[in-house]
């Protein structure tokens, strides 16, 4: 009878297992074959051809740069939505609308708010400033837009997060606090930051190993210029077929970046543990 | 008081400008939209025939329907797995269900990109490729680990000693299952059924490594978009984005900040 509950776990364990960390470790290890089938670094070194350098930094950039702004603008929509106000309730089911939008039209509409002729970013700014700007002109407005197309669409999932860390702090921490004379800055940095690390923990392993995989808006947005390490993934794939090994060197090469970030968010924020 | 409604104005914008650009790329006149060099944010010259051409013109029907079967085959899949094994790691011990819990969010982690191509290369022998099938399991992965969690809890909340009592009065598991538990967890797993048909609905990589030719939606629009069939990308974005916004209200109890924290967290 104590076996009954492992007995049901397994299919779904097994389904995993199978589907996934065989194909990775396959992945991982095709990746170092060359085509007669011995192991040698063949593919990576070839992967220098490809600007995989610029593809690495690009993934780094675009990481970081949407997960700075999805903190920010998270605090800022769960700061908001932790207060009482009139338009509560309303305020809040509109932050959780991009959540549902598909990464696709999330892209489709953002390339149509970036255009460089016929934009609404620019007919706005035109309005305002009387300026054009070419978001594509150097490849970090490029990728800018590549981040807030993402924080766009996945800001929601951070401000949840963080919504429920506010939560969960006793109010009298503020109160005591404030008639110690700490103004909102100090009461954010000495009891919101230290009580939120765990809730930031989780938000920044769940969106970061996420950032490190934007494929669609990227793909959408700027096609591979500047690449990203999945369009360099899905480049090589699509254009070596049914040669995979570039291809699964780069994603190896994406694979280990993500698994080096996990530990790094991890080691800083304890474990998400109390 | 008054920087709260300040924070509100901005915060409510910026979720929904891009919304209201889609809407307006929609039932506009291209003169207005696509085809002005600056754009205007009023809607000026409302029409249906943007619409009316892009779902008559291309193919629509067809990534349609792939894109609804593969949704409900996923969401059939995930739940008839999910709901064991959600079930199981209930009446577990915490210490042995949750490295069971973690092991499956961490794999929910694995790039889809990196899986893809291995399943892709297997999948051509086994003749699964360009199928929905094919596509549908590969999607499942991204959706059980979810599934299983969201039931895992459902079922944690439903107290023990109902079961024993069921227990004590003779009635074996099937009869425990059928007649107490899964009445009880029904909200819970029509919700993973529906994250999970959700999930599948928007998923990219996956179709678009496994199904490149013949596709969903979302490749359909990818396609679209990008060989400057721009209007069929916006008329097809927006048909996609309504049931999920429905769903989205639908769900919005189950989208919860800490939900998603205590699985971590354990």
């Amino acid at each position: 009878m104590k076996w009954t509950p492992f007995l049901l776990v397994l299919p779904a364990v097994a389904y995993i297992t199978i589907f996934s960390f065989f194909p990775t470790i396959d992945a991982v290890y095709l990746s170092f074959l060359d085509p007669h089938g011995g192991l040698s670094l063949k593919n990576y070194q070839e992967l220098g051809y490809f600007n995989v350098e610029g593809a690495i930094l690009d993934t780094i950039l675009v990481t970081v740069g949407a997960l700075v702004i999805q903190l920010a603008l998270g605090f800022l929509v769960a700061s908001v939505l932790s207060r009482e106000f009139f338009g509560r309730r309303a305020l809040s089911t509109i932050t959780i609308i991009p959540m549902g939008i598909a990464t696709v039209v999330a892209a489709v509409t953002f390339s149509f708010i970036f255009q460089t002729s016929g934009g609404y970013a620019n007919t706005v700014l035109h309005s305002l400033f009387n300026v054009n700007v070419n978001w594509y002109q150097s490849p970090v407005s490029s990728l800018l837009v590549v981040m807030l197309a993402d924080s766009w669409k996945n800001t929601p999932i951070v401000s949840l997060i963080l919504l429920a860390g506010l939560s969960s702090i006793p109010k009298e921490l503020y109160y005591s606090a404030a008639i110690d004379g700490a103004g909102p800055i100090r009461r954010f940095i000495h009891i919101t930051l230290p009580n939120l690390r765990s809730f930031i923990g989780v938000a920044l392993i769940l969106r970061g190993v996420q950032e490190f995989n934007i494929f669609a808006l990227p793909l959408i947005l700027i096609g591979d210029h500047p690449p990203l390490l999945t369009t360099l993934v899905y480049n090589l794939y699509t254009t070596t077929f049914p040669e995979v090994g570039l291809a699964l060197a780069a994603a190896t090469v994406l694979l280990g970046f993500i698994l080096v970030f996990m530990g790094v968010v991890i080691k800083l924020t304890g474990g998400g543990s109390q | 008081m008054k920087l709260v409604y300040l924070g509100a104005l901005i915060v409510g914008a910026y979720f929904l400008f891009p919304l209201y650009v889609l809407v307006l790329l929609a039932f506009n006149e291209p003169s207005s939209t696509l085809l002005a060099k600056y754009p205007s944010l009023l809607p000026l010259s409302l029409t249906l025939n943007n619409l009316k051409a892009s779902l008559q013109g291309s193919e629509f029907l067809d990534p349609f329907m792939k894109s609804l079967e593969t949704a409900t085959l996923v969401g059939l899949v995930t739940i008839l797995l999910a709901v064991p094994a959600g079930y199981g790691l209930s009446r577990l011990p915490r210490s042995i269900s949750y490295p069971f819990l973690v092991l499956l969010l961490v794999t929910n982690m694995m790039p889809a990109i990196v899986i893809g191509i291995p399943i892709a290369v297997e999948f051509i022998k086994l003749h699964l490729f360009e199928s929905v099938i094919g596509l549908a399991l590969a999607q499942t992965l991204v959706t059980l680990p979810i599934a299983t969690f969201i039931i895992q809890g459902t079922f944690s909340s439903i107290p023990v000693d109902l079961e024993n009592q069921a227990r004590i009065d003779g009635a074996g598991l099937f009869r425990r299952l059928f007649s107490i538990l899964l009445p009880l967890a029904a909200p819970g797993i029509a919700a993973a059924f529906l994250i999970s048909w959700m999930f599948s609905w928007d998923e990219f990589t996956y179709a678009i490594l496994l199904i490149p030719f013949h596709s969903t939606l979302p490749v359909t629009i990818y396609l679209d978009v990008t060989r400057g069939n721009l209007l069929a990308g916006v008329a097809f974005s927006l048909i996609f984005t309504l049931p999920v916004i429905v769903l989205t209200f639908a769900l919005q109890k189950y989208l919860r900040g800490e939900y998603l924290a205590g699985g971590i967290k354990g």
